[in-house]
């Protein structure tokens, strides 16, 4: 119609029927071919080049998998046996609630704002839309499942066909859960029972975790053998055999192998388990046109922004993506006053905001348990380095107010104040909490100046890593494989565990007590005296 | 008045300042200087260099060359007096995302001294509409009243010099006027103000000088 005719007029007798899900992605596939870039050849590169990586990287983990799996079979000790016995306890209720949470803050059925304004406003029937990406998540959460379970059985020493055995079941849970969470994801109150039923499991993990650290300390307490002494003579009544390894069980020995009963049982297991996961998700697709636009998009934009976090390696800006999500959907609190003024009033602030989300001050005493289970199945060297890293787990997400400004010139500005300073007094709360958490780690850990350099290198660590500017591409950038990439970018998701290894550097390497308090406290003074650069 | 004596007494002394972005020049030999409870206006096309002269002032930018003093002392933003005399509203300014809007607002004015803000608080959202939003979290306000609690940050704190960049954009009319008359009433109180605007009716009402700008070739 030209516009001489007058304006458009919407006439029915234009519009034919509904397409179907199938004719509108092959259009848009259609469309974005037209629209490529590059050539066939080019994508080609790039998919080898992927394929070629993760192969090598396979062939590589799967060979050091390979030997501890070797070696753990071997493994006749006190530590070996306890750590088969408890850690499956420990596992399977954490990759459950592992799963729950993460598939329900992504979605677990998610779209962009591109298709959620775009397809998800028309007619066209919406389960068929977001059938292809649920299935997708529903692949990913089956074959991370399965390798991740493969991986850690394997590590315990199991056999082979145990560990397929174990794999696919726990890949079909984790299907379950999956299928579970697109039915939490259709109402907020079916998610938010979700959400409860994951603290359980977490609970639930952490309980078996904390029977592995009494058991050591009651046998400890009991008499002072050595590992080896004690699992040479058994502990009590039980007793830890020798467990398997790959190399007893080959995969490749012929179809002799399969006769055996126990190959048999694998193969069925196998079969149901791909049957039943194929069974839920198609099931569950079908009740893909109950979840709300807003559900999907909202999950899309959190993979959208985790996605833009990860292409610069900034752990702490994924971080900050999970956590404002938090918040923005919280939307609203009670606001409370602060006290006192200057330092003092941002002290409190500090502690005020911190208590704001005790989930994450539970989580954190929660990771108290780490050094104890190291302690508890006989890795006493370790103990230290597990402390560490979990102190600094528990200890970096207390530090959000430092991230704020260390973001933000305007709002360092509007505060008065100098980084540094600002620094020093946003680091005060957190240090506390890494000293309280220090000193109930202390049993475990074993001796005052090893206990003070976990909690200056939590510190330390959490501290520079929260205070980290994200990649500049506006400066001086570097030719790479990805294409332009600013200096450093590969450093970043070192920072803060390189202040951590730091201060350990001294207790891993068992020199005097004078330098694993020498070492930690120069670490502290340098980094809080040093301003840091603002984004 | 001499030129020396009109210099002791500007609160802020621009001469002959110079910014490049690489080697494209953005300003040359701009001079000006602004006096206590005064207001100006830096006015001109997108790209023609408005926010730089503020970045330059706050020590967001560095410039190429030229003097910039505050009360007679080279502006350095690291100065304890630059913080707590210089209030700027730039489009760097973020918000903590668990902190309310009125628990920011307390936050801010204890951190530059004052006690017992509850008053001045208070006050201060009431002024500002932000009442009804004392409560909710910056991700959940809508980007006018994020605006007024950005605004709200540059006036619960003592200032002698307001550095604000394009003030009344994202408010709605009522917004505007209410800015209008604060600012005027911030002149009367002594405190100088040096804005870049695109609104002639806010120029007109506020500056008592306006310096153009215009995109160099």
């Amino acid at each position: 119609m030209s516009a001489a005719e007058g304006p458009v007029v919407f006439d029915p007798d234009d519009f034919g029927a509904i397409p179907t899900s199938r004719a509108l992605r092959q259009w848009m596939r259609t469309t974005r071919r037209r629209h490529a870039d590059r050539s066939f050849w080019q994508v080609f590169e790039d998919a080898y080049l992927v394929i070629f990586t993760l192969a090598i990287l396979g062939a590589t983990g799967g060979n050091v998998v390979h030997h501890l799996n070797t070696n753990a079979a071997s493994c006749t000790s006190f530590t070996c046996g306890e750590l088969s016995v408890w850690t499956p306890w420990i596992v399977v209720p954490l990759l459950l609630a592992t799963t729950l949470r993460v598939l329900l803050s992504v979605g677990p059925v998610s779209a962009s704002q591109a298709t959620g304004f775009w397809l998800l406003a028309t007619p066209v029937n919406r389960a068929a839309l977001l059938r292809p990406t649920y299935r997708l998540v529903m692949g990913v959460v089956a074959v991370v499942g399965f390798v991740a379970s493969a991986i850690i059985w394997a590590l315990l020493g199991s056999r082979f066909v145990d560990v397929l055995e174990v794999s696919a079941l726990i890949g079909v849970l984790l299907v379950c859960v999956g299928t579970v969470t697109v039915w939490a994801q259709q109402t907020a109150g079916r998610s938010r029972w979700a959400l409860r039923v994951a603290d359980l499991l977490l609970v639930a993990a952490v309980i078996p975790a904390v029977a592995l650290a009494l058991q050591r300390r009651s046998v400890q307490g009991a008499d002072t053998f050595s590992n080896v002494v004690v699992a040479s003579t058994s502990v009590g009544s039980q007793s830890y055999p020798t467990i398997g390894r790959f190399a007893d069980h080959p995969v490749t020995s012929g179809p002799a192998l399969l006769v055996s009963a126990e190959q048999t049982r694998l193969l069925v297991i196998l079969v149901v388990a791909v049957v039943l996961c194929v069974a839920l998700v198609v099931v569950t697709s079908r009740t893909l046109d109950k979840l709300t636009r807003t559900t999907v998009i909202a999950g899309g934009e959190l993979l959208a922004g985790l996605a833009g976090a990860a292409s610069s390696l900034d752990i702490s800006m994924l971080a900050d993506v999970v956590s404002g999500r938090h918040w923005r959907l919280k939307g609203r609190v009670r606001s409370r006053r602060g006290r006192g003024s200057r330092g003092s009033a941002l002290v409190q602030r500090e502690f005020l905001r911190i208590l704001r989300w005790p989930r994450r001050l539970v989580i954190g005493f929660a990771l108290l348990v780490v050094p104890y289970a190291v302690s508890g199945a006989g890795f006493d060297v370790l103990v230290p380095i597990a402390a560490g890293f979990a102190g600094f787990v528990a200890v970096r997400p207390l530090m959000d107010g430092l991230r704020s400004v260390c973001r933000s010139t305007g709002l360092v500005r509007a505060l008065g104040m100098d980084l540094r300073e600002l620094r020093v007094i946003m680091a005060v709360v957190p240090a506390g909490f890494a000293a309280l958490w220090s000193l109930l780690a202390s049993p475990a850990i074993g001796n005052g100046p090893a206990t003070f350099a976990v909690a200056a290198g939590m510190l330390a660590g959490a501290v520079r890593q929260a205070s980290a500017r994200p990649p500049s591409y506006s400066g001086p950038l570097v030719a790479s494989p990805m294409g332009a990439i600013p200096p450093g970018l590969f450093s970043q998701p070192m920072r803060g565990f390189d202040l951590l290894l730091l201060c350990l550097a001294p207790v891993l390497l068992g020199i005097s007590s004078t330098w694993v308090l020498a070492v930690p406290t120069f670490v502290l003074a340098i980094m809080f005296a040093v301003r840091p650069k603002t984004a | 008045m001499s030129k020396a004596r009109s210099r002791a007494a500007a609160r802020l002394a621009v001469t002959d300042l110079q910014h490049k972005y690489g080697d494209r020049p953005v300003i040359e030999g701009l001079t000006f200087t602004l006096s206590a409870g005064q207001a100006i206006a830096l006015v001109g096309p997108n790209g023609a260099g408005k926010t730089t002269v503020l970045k330059c002032i706050v020590g967001s930018a560095e410039p190429a060359a030229g003097k910039i003093l505050l009360d007679g002392l080279p502006i350095d933003e690291r100065a304890e007096t630059v913080r707590r005399d210089v209030a700027t509203l730039l489009d760097d300014l973020d918000f903590f995302p668990d902190l309310t809007a009125a628990e920011h607002l307390d936050l801010l004015a204890r951190a530059h001294g004052n006690a017992e803000p509850e008053d001045l608080v208070d006050t201060l959202l009431d002024d500002i509409g932000l009442l009804p939003a004392a409560d909710q979290l910056p991700g959940s306000l809508s980007s006018g009243q994020r605006r007024r609690l950005a605004l709200a940050t540059a006036l619960v704190r003592p200032r002698k010099l307001m550095v604000l960049d394009e003030p009344e954009a994202r408010l709605d009319v009522g917004g505007v006027q209410w800015l209008s008359d604060r600012l005027i009433e911030e002149k009367k109180s002594g405190t100088s103000i040096l804005f870049a605007s695109h609104d002639p009716a806010l120029v007109e009402a506020v500056a008592d000088s306006v310096v153009t700008l215009t995109p160099l070739p």
